[in-house]
């Protein structure tokens, strides 16, 4: 006997108490799968860490400069005129002269007796031979002066360039071991990210069924999208990439890294260049973390000082504090011209002064981590990190109408510093694996010069363009 | 440990309580999944898929409403947004017999049998008639869930039952014929 019946209760009734139980290893995929999101979750808190330092370092940053800023209202030179003024006014009529010599005598710390001897001399003179004073001046310092020099270049000697190319190695070694660590820890994230939107979407859904079509096409269109970037990154975790910059130094805080008496000079940063390779790490879509090599070199005027040959007198003629001028062949002096002219105005003084120009070498070693906030055909990223600068050149010249003369060296640079760098970027994917870099970064020196006079807190910024290769 | 319970401890990533409640469920989900996807595969995918869904989401249940309910209904999005994109390219007339009654001789048809011509569907006849049929989906929400309109709903429903007759005819006339 057959019976008529509807296919929906055929269906309905066969499949009413229909179960089926799945294999065991689809359970061990999800359970996998779980502890894949576990581990993942810790990557997050450690992007958070990152920022938190970027954010504090800011922070005090900001602290810091307000601090100084205020501390340096008073330029220290005036201190210093007010306490020498006083013995001398009393016997001498020529006011103006005898505090310029001071100014340049009370740098260094010498005796008494030399300083009114100094100053007796440069009362006698008349102002025409104003030059012929400085020279005695200086000489007359230099002994005292010259033993400081020497402490003070004993570091210095012993920087052998062996010892510093080891140390890249190191370093170099080091982060590539650091990026490993992080490879490992982090987890593939491709599927979690489709669950993910899959869940969205699923929370779409849940009120049930009310939702409307709209939503649904747009979160199939997030999906999508998502699908496709994973499949992207998931090829392209690495890339190499090389960059070249203009390069432009200076300092946020007025003050002198040559000496005391340039704290008030105009100065002026040199654009220059840098460049170099790169490697980065993608830790998972939007971020990676980035070190590589860089070569920079920077260059920083002092204007308005009069450097001046002193041969056929004392050898140790130097008068500043972190200039070694011995290693270069003539002996020369150096006296801002801002001093001078605040005595004499005459304006032959001015026209003849010259700028200082130091110039400065490093091999840079980046650490960075890249943030995308955008991530598509054109992306926007935001930079934090730090630098290590392993210096390379260090020299001081004078340029004067075109003519630039090696004057010595600075004795006040760090072998080893650092930089806090941030920055934006930009990029442009030309294809999957060719990328279009576009940089502005912003680096805060830290530590590279020991010994500076005022507020001196130099920095650079760089815009650096170049390509990248994912693979 | 209550089911309650169960559920609370799957909120902290207990593994533990995760492995039971895939246990109580996985069944009834996989029968969901083995209805709604193409083959025995897809519908391991589709399960797989699921349970990640429900552990990550589970915080977001607040013991309002049945449980397995809201499993159900995780299960059912989460095939749906596979198959959902997929679309079917179908000329359906507009005067397309809706109240055709469909009968069918009862016969002695497996349940495997029947699992199996549903997963042959079409992707979107089989989905339909999955929500219509079995789940107890009205038209209007399975056009918001699929995102077609109605008729087409209706229209992919009717295609679907008689394909399904259709099958089943041939089926039973070839069995018949080699009982002969």
């Amino acid at each position: 006997m057959k019976e008529k019946k509807h296919i929906d209760r055929l269906f309905q009734e066969g499949f009413k108490d229909f179960e089926a139980t799945p294999k065991d290893a689809i359970w061990q995929n999800i359970e996998a799968k779980l502890n894949q999101n576990k581990k993942k979750r810790r990557v997050i808190p450690l992007w958070w860490r990152y920022a938190g330092i970027a954010a504090l370092f800011l922070l005090l940053l900001t602290i810091g400069s307000l601090y100084f800023n205020n501390n340096n209202s008073l330029p220290a030179n005036q201190i210093v005129d007010t306490e020498n003024v006083f013995p001398e006014k009393s016997t001498i009529p020529n006011k103006e002269i005898i505090s310029s010599n001071n100014i340049v005598v009370d740098n260094n710390d010498n005796k008494d007796s030399n300083r009114l001897s100094n100053s007796q001399n440069s009362i006698q003179s008349t102002n025409n031979n104003f030059s012929n004073n400085n020279i005695s001046t200086s000489s007359i310092q230099s002994d005292n002066q010259k033993q400081i020099l020497i402490n003070k270049n004993s570091p210095s000697i012993n920087s052998p360039e062996e010892n510093s190319l080891a140390k890249i190695d190191q370093r170099g070694s080091d982060n590539v071991i650091s990026e490993m660590g992080i490879t490992d820890e982090k987890t593939n994230s491709n599927k979690q990210d489709i669950s993910s939107i899959a869940d969205n979407k699923t929370q779409e859904n849940n009120p049930l069924m009310n939702s409307n079509a709209k939503n649904n096409s747009t979160i199939e269109e997030a999906m999508a999208e998502l699908k496709k970037d994973d499949e992207a990154t998931n090829l392209n975790k690495w890339s190499v990439g090389t960059h070249a910059a203009p390069i432009y130094f200076n300092s946020l805080g007025k003050g002198s890294s040559l000496d005391a008496q340039f704290n008030e000079n105009s100065k002026s940063g040199e654009v220059t260049m840098s460049y170099g390779v790169s490697a980065s790490y993608a830790l998972n879509k939007n971020l990676s973390i980035r070190s590589g090599i860089n070569k920079v070199n920077l260059g920083y005027n002092t204007n308005n000082v009069i450097v001046f040959e002193s041969i056929g007198l004392s050898s140790n003629s130097n008068a500043l504090k972190n200039v070694d001028t011995n290693n270069s062949g003539e002996n020369f002096s150096l006296i801002s011209g801002e001093n001078v002219s605040n005595l004499i105005n005459e304006p032959f003084i001015k026209t003849s002064n010259t700028s200082v120009n130091q110039s400065l070498g490093f091999i840079e070693i980046p650490l960075e981590i890249e943030y995308a906030l955008i991530n598509k055909k054109f992306g926007f990223n935001i930079i934090g990190g730090f630098s290590s600068f392993i210096l390379s050149n260090n020299e001081l010249f004078s340029e004067f109408n075109g003519n630039r003369t090696r004057i010595g060296e600075a004795t006040n640079l760090n072998k080893v510093s650092y930089s806090a760098n941030f920055g934006l970027g930009l990029n442009y994917k030309i294809t999957k694996k060719l990328d279009l870099n576009l940089e502005p970064l912003f680096k805060y020196q830290i530590n590279t010069f020991n010994n500076t006079s005022g507020n001196f807190k130099p920095y650079f910024i760089g815009v650096y363009t170049g390509i990248g290769l994912k693979f | 440990m209550g089911l309650k319970q169960l559920i609370e401890n799957c909120k902290i990533n207990d593994t533990q309580a995760q492995g039971e409640i895939y246990k109580l469920f996985s069944s009834k989900l996989f029968s969901i999944c083995l209805k709604y996807s193409r083959n025995y595969a897809e519908a391991e995918d589709n399960l797989q898929d699921a349970f990640l869904i429900i552990f990550k989401k589970i915080e977001q249940f607040k013991h309002k409403g049945s449980f397995e309910g809201w499993l159900k209904r995780i299960t059912v999005n989460t095939v749906l947004q596979r198959y959902r994109n997929e679309k079917v390219f179908e000329i359906i007339p507009d005067d397309f017999a809706e109240d055709e009654e469909i009968e069918i001789d009862e016969e002695s048809v497996t349940i495997d049998y029947l699992l199996q011509i549903i997963q042959e569907l079409p992707d979107r006849y089989r989905l339909v008639f999955n929500l219509y049929v079995l789940d107890g989906y009205s038209h209007k929400d399975i056009a918001s869930m699929l995102d077609i309109n109605i008729g087409t709903s209706k229209s992919n429903l009717s295609r679907a039952r008689q394909i399904l007759k259709k099958t089943i005819e041939n089926y039973n006339t070839k069995r018949s014929l080699q009982s002969l």
